[in-house]
């Protein structure tokens, strides 16, 4: 790792970045443009986000806040909770001394951010003893807390057990390597039916009891309450988007879904994600009538007329979302009344999580990963999908082309792209650009 | 009597398979150590543990895996499209890691394009990743389910009575495995690591009862045999699945003696035996996920840590080699923590990624082997190796 990479904290540096961020549309037009020069490497981000108005700013405002809560959460005395993206976040914001922390969240901060994104934190996790084939979307922030470069989390949660191999495995290597104690949430292969959800619950109560024992704190019921309530407004707004989002052209811009996904697996339950959608969903509801919109791979998408529509990363499965109409025994409701119709909620809001839902199982069982791709499909009526995870996804890519080859003969032209989200090392952006825009013309899906 | 098991180690369709099938009866392949062998047997059906050994392609495999999967359910898959498990009458994959969870839908959705390569009686099965009560009983109904499905599909009865006679038949497979591993432990070693691998191997590819009478035999000639291991270094082989006698006779040419392992389909199964008198399908379950020491079982590292030190120490281990397919994150992230607490208790080490298979790479691994040679038998180790027996290094590890 290079000494000028070691100089200042990961986290302070995220947070330094996002917070001042945030801050450029708070003075002039003229300011901003001043101040873009200042942030070469974070510049083009920064446009794109900001070109948004409205809901750009208020992305920017909560990604401020999380990342705030992370840098100051010893000063405050509060413990830090280290996990990985696929935990119901909810149940932490429910505590008051609590700050979660995410591994993905935070590499996708330093992907998006830092000159050479993560690839230092990623290599030093290599050093330290992980296999280079494992996933880079927890090596990318993993690689700073090893080297000390971070607050020391408190605990560490791992919702990935019987989901990913890799992503589970990278916790259990932090908690050995740090001596931090770890929680695992573990998932049976099946979603729906008794057995599983008292497994899901019984799993869940354990969960509170070792955050209980190591914050020295009781999980506060009203908080708790309010907490989903707020959840549950975000939930309906989403629902309204989604709805919305069948149009065409679709009326969502394509960096909407950043906005969306990480909202959701960063500030669930949060007002500022909330005072977020809100924001959105004017800006959709406007463009149901006219439409533009850009950012740079969300910019290219949208210049090429495409509407991205994620399945994997972003399907929650909220009551009521249109694309679990006629698979309600898939979604989760959010049921406030007691607190264990709470602590089931929680239990069903997080196995239904992006990648927790539809990988537990074989791809084709029911709601599983192709089912989901196909009813999305129905409904929204993509011209084409693109397949892209990480090196370390043993379990999307021990799938994928039989998930191909099913969606080819759906009818839904399908793209294998064999890139890395969060270290273009792997493969550049122009490597993807050509591909898909290749895959595109040879496919007859523009001319 | 050793030629029998090497045969059973190194062919798929071994004599006893062979004879199984032509008596009529019935062969059930399973891919990992969380099937509990006596249901199987309990069934009246021949447990076979699947394998990938004497693979010359990977056509098959690649066209339905992606590129970035372990390479032993590749082969498992290029046996299975090519007809090479043909004789199987059944076969259970179990959620082992994520690339042999997927060995489910790819043998499958292969047998597609090329038919009659299924077995009739074809089942995923989950096992918990975790060892808690409710993960337990979860595993146990997941085993009641299992045993439905095989007793309508083969049309047995699987009672009470022969579940219990099975534990008890497997228990002293086992007692008579940890009988070998003392020998193993000796100071004068009676038999190879190669030797001894073809042996645990055949465990799982040949029927119970005629294995432990075969095992009890070469254990009374091994008792009487010369040693093997003088002037050899003593290494230890840990990590992914090896079912690869080249490999251990590899690092036996070295001027080494494999003397212990904790690989599957190696010495992983046996260290602890079944409870005879509870109920036994719930002393199955709580055997089977909670005596497991495969990585896969998360955040049970320090367990599997004592369990390792302790089989270094009984069996005087001079290095251990820590090896890993290539894309078995598992195996290879702890392989790095291995290394490190093992390192600091003064045992050497040598982390070894590889691919699974067609000994390919015996140049490059033979390398590797004789530079690890070369640093262990430096005059500094012995003085570590002191280190790592000393109460006082003991205690600061167990306390970590």
């Amino acid at each position: 790792m290079k000494q000028e990479t070691r100089e200042y904290n990961f986290d302070w540096m995220l947070w330094s970045s996002v917070t001042s961020g945030s801050k450029v549309m708070d003075g002039t037009r003229k300011e901003y443009q001043a101040l873009l020069r200042l942030i070469p490497n974070f510049r083009s981000v920064i446009d794109a986000l900001i070109s948004q108005g409205e809901p750009g700013r208020l992305y920017m405002k909560m990604g401020a806040e999380y990342l705030d809560d992370i840098k100051t959460v010893h000063e405050k005395g509060k413990k830090l909770c280290f996990g990985t993206f696929v935990a119901a976040k909810d149940l932490f914001y429910a505590f008051d001394n609590v700050v979660p922390a995410w591994a993905e969240l935070l590499t996708v901060y330093g992907t998006m951010m830092m000159r050479r994104g993560t690839a230092e934190y990623m290599d030093y996790c290599c050093e330290a003893g992980f296999t280079e084939t494992s996933c880079s979307a927890q090596r990318g922030s993993v690689g700073a807390y090893l080297a000390g470069l971070t607050e020391r989390p408190d605990f560490l949660i791992c919702g990935a057990p019987g989901i990913c191999d890799t992503n589970a495995n990278a916790m259990q290597f932090m908690s050995e390597y740090l001596d931090i104690p770890l929680f695992q949430l573990t998932f049976p292969s099946n979603l729906t039916g008794k057995r599983i959800t008292d497994y899901q619950r019984r799993d869940y109560k354990a969960l509170i009891a070792f955050i209980e024992e190591h914050t020295g704190s009781c999980l506060d019921e009203d908080k708790l309450r309010s907490v989903l309530e707020e959840h549950k407004r975000q939930d309906e707004i989403i629902n309204e988007i989604f709805d919305l989002s069948r149009l065409k052209p679709c009326p969502m811009p394509p960096i909407f879904n950043l906005f969306l996904y990480s909202g959701k697996l960063q500030s669930s339950g949060r007002k500022s994600f909330t005072t977020l959608l809100e924001s959105m969903l004017d800006v959709v509801r406007e463009n149901a009538d006219h439409y533009t919109t850009d950012g740079r791979f969300w910019q290219w998408v949208d210049s090429q007329d495409i509407s991205l529509l994620p399945t994997l990363i972003f399907t929650f499965f909220n009551k009521g979302i249109n694309y679990a109409e006629g698979r309600e025994d898939q979604t989760y409701e959010m049921n406030t009344s007691t607190m264990d119709a709470m602590i089931d909620s929680l239990a069903d809001i997080n196995s239904r999580m992006p990648m927790v839902k539809q990988l537990r199982g074989p791809y084709d069982a029911t709601g599983m990963w192709r089912d989901d791709l196909f009813f999305m499909s129905k409904i929204m009526q993509p011209d084409l999908a693109v397949y892209v995870g990480s090196m370390g996804c043993r379990n999307s890519y021990g799938a994928n082309k039989l998930i191909q080859r099913d969606a080819e003969r759906f009818g839904l032209p399908t793209l294998l792209l064999f890139a890395d989200a969060f270290d273009d090392r792997v493969a550049s952006w122009e490597f993807c650009v050509d591909k898909i825009s290749e895959f595109m013309h040879v496919r007859g899906i523009v001319s | 009597m050793i030629n029998n098991m090497k045969e059973a180690a190194r062919s798929l369709q071994n004599d006893f398979v062979q004879k199984r099938k032509k008596d009529g009866g019935k062969v059930v392949g399973y891919s990992c150590t969380f099937i509990p062998e006596e249901i199987l047997h309990a069934a009246g059906l021949l447990p076979f543990r699947l394998r990938g050994i004497g693979t010359t392609s990977m056509s098959i495999g690649d066209s339905y895996f992606g590129a970035v999967n372990c390479s032993l359910p590749k082969c498992m898959l290029q046996l299975a499209g090519q007809g090479s498990y043909r004789f199987l009458d059944g076969a259970i994959i179990t959620n082992g890691c994520d690339s042999m969870r997927r060995l489910e839908e790819c043998w499958r959705k292969a047998s597609e394009d090329y038919p009659g390569t299924l077995p009739e009686y074809y089942k995923y099965f989950a096992v918990p990743h975790k060892s808690v009560d409710y993960s337990v009983e979860f595993y146990k109904e997941e085993l009641g389910g299992m045993m439905e499905t095989l007793e309508q599909h083969f049309k047995v009865k699987i009672s009470e009575d022969s579940l219990r006679k099975s534990i008890r038949l497997y228990n002293e497979g086992r007692t008579c495995l940890q009988k070998l591993d003392e020998l193993r432990q000796n100071r004068d070693v009676p038999i190879s690591g190669e030797d001894a691998m073809a042996v645990l191997i055949a465990a799982h590819a040949m029927p119970q009862e005629q294995f432990i009478v075969i095992l009890k035999d070469l254990i009374e000639k091994l008792k009487k045999a010369p040693s093997l291991s003088d002037g050899k270094k003593r290494l230890m082989l840990m990590g992914s699945a090896s079912d690869d006698m080249d490999f251990i006779r590899t690092i036996e040419e070295a001027g080494a003696i494999v003397v212990a392992d904790t690989v599957c389909y190696g010495s992983r199964t046996y260290s602890v035996l079944v409870d005879e008198q509870s109920d036994p399908v719930h002393a199955l379950s709580s055997h089977y996920l909670t005596h497991s020491i495969c990585p896969r079982m998360l955040g049970y590292y320090k367990t599997r840590r004592a369990y390792v030190m302790d089989v270094i120490r009984k069996a005087n281990v001079d290095g251990v080699i820590l090896q890993n397919v290539r894309f078995c994150d598992l195996h290879g992230s702890e392989n790095g923590i291995f290394e490190r607490d093992l390192e600091s208790a003064g045992i050497p080490c040598m982390r070894l990624e590889r691919e699974y298979g067609p000994l390919s790479e015996t140049g490059r691994i033979s390398m590797r082997i004789d530079a690890f040679m070369e640093r262990i038998t430096d005059p500094v180790f012995p003085i570590n190796k002191v280190m790592y027996q000393d109460p006082e290094v003991q205690q600061h590890l167990h306390s970590k």
